[in-house]
C-alpha cells in the first residue's frame, strides 16, 4: 500500500513537473518562435498601409463583415458588464443572445432578414428575434391547422418551457415555432427532413446549375405564403393568430401587446407610414396629414 | 348627485395615483417620459441600413439609467424627434446644449468645450494653421472613444453591497431626502474621484485605433502604442486590472487638465515633449524623485528587431537564458523521477 502511494506522489509530481516545463517552454522558447513567425507574416508597418497581401475584395469583406464586430468587458468596481461592441453604437447591450442555430432560413437570409419596407424593418426583426420565421411567412392549409404554438430553444432547438414569465420584454433565449397536422400527426413545422433538404441545397449549391438553384429554392420556399400574418391579426383582442396565454405571457403582457397603445401605434404605421405594405395589391389611399401624437415636449 | 357620486371615487383614485407615483423607486420613473421603451426595450429592434452599417435600436433601461446620462430624456440627444412613431432620427450632436442645469453656473449644460480642446489637440482635424490634417477622417469623434460612460462609484470601508457605502449614503440621508438625488449623486461623485473607466478599458479604447497597423503606417506612428503598453509592466498589470498603474491618458494628458488636450510629441504643450517628459513619471503620485532619464526610457518599444534591437536583443537573451536554464532542470527532475519510479528499468539485455 505504501509503495503504491508512493508510485502515485511520484506520478503526480512527474505531472506537475511535466506542466511547468510546458509553460515555461511557452514563456520562453515558444514566445521568441511565435513573434519569429508573427514578425513574418506582419504588417509592415513603414509601408503606407499599402502592404496586405490579400486581395482587395477579400480585405473588404474582411473588414465590413469579420471586424466589425468585437467583445468588450467594462469593469465597474461592482460589476463586470461583457457585451458585444457595435461600432458607433453609444448604448449599451448588455447581455447576450446566442444564434439561433435551428432556423435553416437564417442560414441564408441572416438575423435582420427584413429589409424592403423601410419604415417597418426594425420593427419586423424585433420580432424575429422571438418569433420564428414560420409563424407569420406560413398560412396552413384548413386541414393542417392546430392552433399549437410552443418555444423552441435558440442554441439546441428543443422545444422548451416558456421563457416569458419574469424575463424583460423580448430578451428571450428562445423562439415561437408553429405545430402542423401533418399525416394525422401534429409536428413542428421545422421539421429535420425540411433542414436537411436545406443544408444539403447549402453545401451542394456550388455545383448545381441555375435550373436547379431555382427548383431548389422553389421547394424550399414552397410554404412560404405570399402575404405574411399581419401586425393586427396578433395585436387584437379578438382571437389573436398566436395564443398568448398558452405560450405563457401573463394577463399583463397580453394586455400590453393588445393594448391601445401598441394597436394605435400599428395603426398609425399603416394609415400613415405604409399604407400598401399591410394590404398589398389595393390601391393606396389618399394619404391624409397625419394625426400622430406628439412626443411630449421638451422640458427646459 | 350623479356627477357627485362620479367623482368622489375619481379624486380618490387621482389622489391614490399621485401617492403611487410619488413613492415609485426612481428607476421606474427614469427619463423615458416619452416611452420611447414602448419599442426600444426590446433587443431584437435593429435593421442593416442602406450603406449596410447594423444599427442596433435597442437600449437597456437598467444599464441606461445607471448611467451618466440616466436623467437625460432621450428628446434631450435625439433631438429630431418630435412626433411619434418618428422617421430615421439625424446622428446625435453630443455638442448640442442639454436641457440639463448645470448647477455652479445654473446654465444649461453642454459639452461644448469638448469641441475647442479637441480640435486643438493632436486629435484635431485642422492643423494649427486651419488647414485640414491629411487623413483628417481617421481623426476620432466622440463615439469612436466613449460610448455611455457608466457610474464607477467608489466605497471604501464597510462595503455591505459593493460600491455603496452605507454609511455615506446614512450622511446624505440627513439633509436630504429624496432618496433618487442622493443614490445619483453619491454615483456622480465617487465616480469622479478615481478613473471613470478602468486603465484596461482605456487601453483598448486607445488601441483600437493606434494598434491598427493601417492607421499607424498612415500616420507615420512608430509604434502600435496599446500593444506596446500591454508589454510593460504598467501594461501587464492592467490587463490583471490593476487600478493604480497609469494608462493611456495619465502620462499623454498633462495634470488637471481635459484628456481631450493631448499633444504631439513635438508640442511644446505635450506631456511627452522631450522637455517636460522627466515630469511624468516623477509625479508625486508615481515615482517622485524620478530622474528625466527614468521618463525617457523607450516606453513603447515593441520586441521587434527592426524597430528596437537593443530590446529585442536583450529580451531575447533573458528568455533563452530563463528557458535554458529551467527547461533542463525540468528534464533533469522528470527523469529522476522516472527513476523513482521504475528503479530496476533499464535498455541493456539482462544477462
Amino acid at each position: 500500500m505504501k509503495c503504491l502511494l508512493t508510485k502515485l506522489y511520484i506520478i503526480a509530481f512527474m505531472g506537475l513537473v511535466a506542466f511547468f516545463g510546458i509553460l515555461i517552454w511557452n514563456l520562453t522558447f515558444a514566445h521568441v518562435i511565435h513573434e519569429y513567425h508573427s514578425r513574418e507574416s506582419d504588417v509592415p508597418l513603414h509601408v503606407n498601409g499599402e502592404a496586405d497581401k490579400k486581395e482587395p475584395r477579400q480585405q473588404t469583406f474582411d473588414k465590413m463583415i469579420l471586424e466589425s464586430e468585437d467583445r468588450v468587458k467594462h469593469y465597474l468596481g461592482y460589476r463586470v458588464l461583457e457585451e458585444q461592441r457595435i461600432e458607433g453604437h453609444f448604448h449599451h447591450i448588455g447581455f447576450d443572445v446566442g444564434p439561433d442555430n435551428r432556423s435553416y432560413c437564417r442560414s441564408c437570409h441572416g438575423d435582420m432578414p427584413h429589409d424592403s419596407v423601410k419604415d417597418i424593418r426594425a420593427f419586423l426583426n424585433m420580432h424575429a428575434f422571438f418569433v420564428g420565421c414560420q409563424t407569420c411567412h406560413v398560412k396552413f392549409k384548413e386541414d393542417e391547422i392546430t392552433n399549437v404554438y410552443k418555444w423552441y430553444d435558440r442554441k439546441t432547438g428543443e422545444i422548451v418551457e416558456s421563457p416569458v414569465n419574469g424575463a424583460p420584454p423580448g430578451t428571450y433565449n428562445a423562439k415561437i415555432i408553429p405545430f402542423i397536422r401533418e399525416n394525422g400527426k401534429i409536428v413542428r413545422i421545422d421539421s429535420e427532413e425540411k433542414i436537411q433538404f436545406a443544408n444539403d441545397y447549402k453545401a451542394a449549391e456550388p455545383d448545381l446549375s441555375e435550373g436547379q438553384k431555382s427548383k431548389a429554392k422553389k421547394l424550399i420556399h414552397k410554404i412560404i405564403s405570399k402575404t405574411p400574418v399581419t401586425c393586427e391579426e396578433c395585436h387584437t383582442k379578438q382571437k389573436p393568430t398566436l395564443p398568448l396565454a398558452e405560450l405563457g405571457y401573463p394577463k399583463t403582457r397580453i394586455d400590453s401587446i393588445t393594448s391601445t397603445e401598441v394597436v394605435g401605434m400599428i395603426k398609425n404605421y399603416t394609415q400613415f407610414h405604409m399604407p400598401k405594405m399591410l394590404n398589398p395589391g389595393e390601391a393606396t389611399p389618399p394619404v391624409s396629414p397625419p394625426q400622430q401624437p406628439e412626443a411630449p415636449s421638451v422640458q427646459h | 348627485m350623479r356627477l357627485q357620486s362620479r367623482s368622489r371615487p375619481l379624486g380618490a383614485v387621482i389622489v391614490l395615483v399621485l401617492v403611487i407615483i410619488y413613492l415609485l423607486p426612481a428607476g421606474v420613473l427614469g427619463s423615458d417620459v416619452g416611452n420611447c421603451l414602448l419599442c426600444h426595450k426590446y433587443p431584437g429592434l435593429s435593421r442593416v441600413d442602406e450603406n449596410a452599417e447594423m444599427r442596433l435600436l435597442y437600449v437597456n433601461e437598467e444599464i441606461f439609467n445607471n448611467s451618466v446620462h440616466g436623467k437625460v430624456k432621450c428628446e434631450g440627444c435625439h433631438t429630431d424627434i418630435t412626433k411619434i412613431p418618428h422617421e430615421p432620427v439625424k446622428p446625435v450632436d453630443c455638442l448640442a446644449v442639454c436641457h440639463i442645469i448645470e448647477p455652479a453656473e445654473e446654465q444649461k449644460f453642454s459639452h461644448k468645450s469638448v469641441e475647442a480642446f479637441l480640435e486643438d489637440s493632436v486629435h484635431g482635424k485642422k492643423d494649427k494653421n486651419g488647414n485640414e490634417k491629411k487623413y483628417s477622417e481617421d481623426m476620432p469623434t466622440c463615439k469612436d472613444c466613449h460610448d455611455n460612460p457608466m457610474f464607477r462609484p467608489l466605497a471604501f470601508v464597510k462595503k455591505v453591497r459593493a460600491g455603496v457605502a452605507e454609511d455615506a449614503l446614512g450622511r446624505c440621508r440627513v439633509c436630504h431626502k429624496k432618496e433618487e438625488f442622493i443614490y445619483r449623486f453619491y454615483n456622480h461623485i465617487t465616480t469622479r474621484l478615481h478613473k471613470s473607466r478602468s486603465p484596461l478599458n482605456i487601453a483598448q479604447s486607445c488601441a483600437r485605433c493606434h494598434d491598427d497597423p493601417k492607421l499607424v503606417a498612415r500616420h507615420n506612428l512608430n509604434t502600435r502604442a496599446g500593444f506596446s503598453y500591454g508589454d510593460t509592466y504598467h501594461g501587464k498589470a492592467a490587463k490583471m486590472l490593476d487600478e493604480t498603474v497609469p494608462d493611456c491618458l495619465d502620462c499623454h494628458v498633462p495634470k488637471g487638465q481635459s484628456v481631450h488636450q493631448m499633444h504631439g510629441n513635438d508640442d511644446p504643450r505635450a506631456t511627452t515633449h522631450p522637455e517636460n517628459r522627466g515630469q511624468i513619471c516623477s509625479s508625486t503620485d508615481c515615482h517622485p524623485g524620478a530622474s528625466v532619464q527614468f521618463a525617457n526610457y523607450q516606453v513603447h518599444s515593441e520586441f521587434s528587431k527592426e524597430k528596437s534591437p537593443a530590446v529585442y536583443w536583450f529580451t531575447t537573451f533573458f528568455y533563452i537564458l530563463t528557458g535554458g536554464t529551467l527547461l533542463p532542470l525540468m528534464v533533469i527532475m522528470f527523469l529522476d523521477l522516472l527513476r523513482r519510479l521504475f528503479p530496476n528499468a533499464t535498455f541493456r539485455r539482462r544477462k
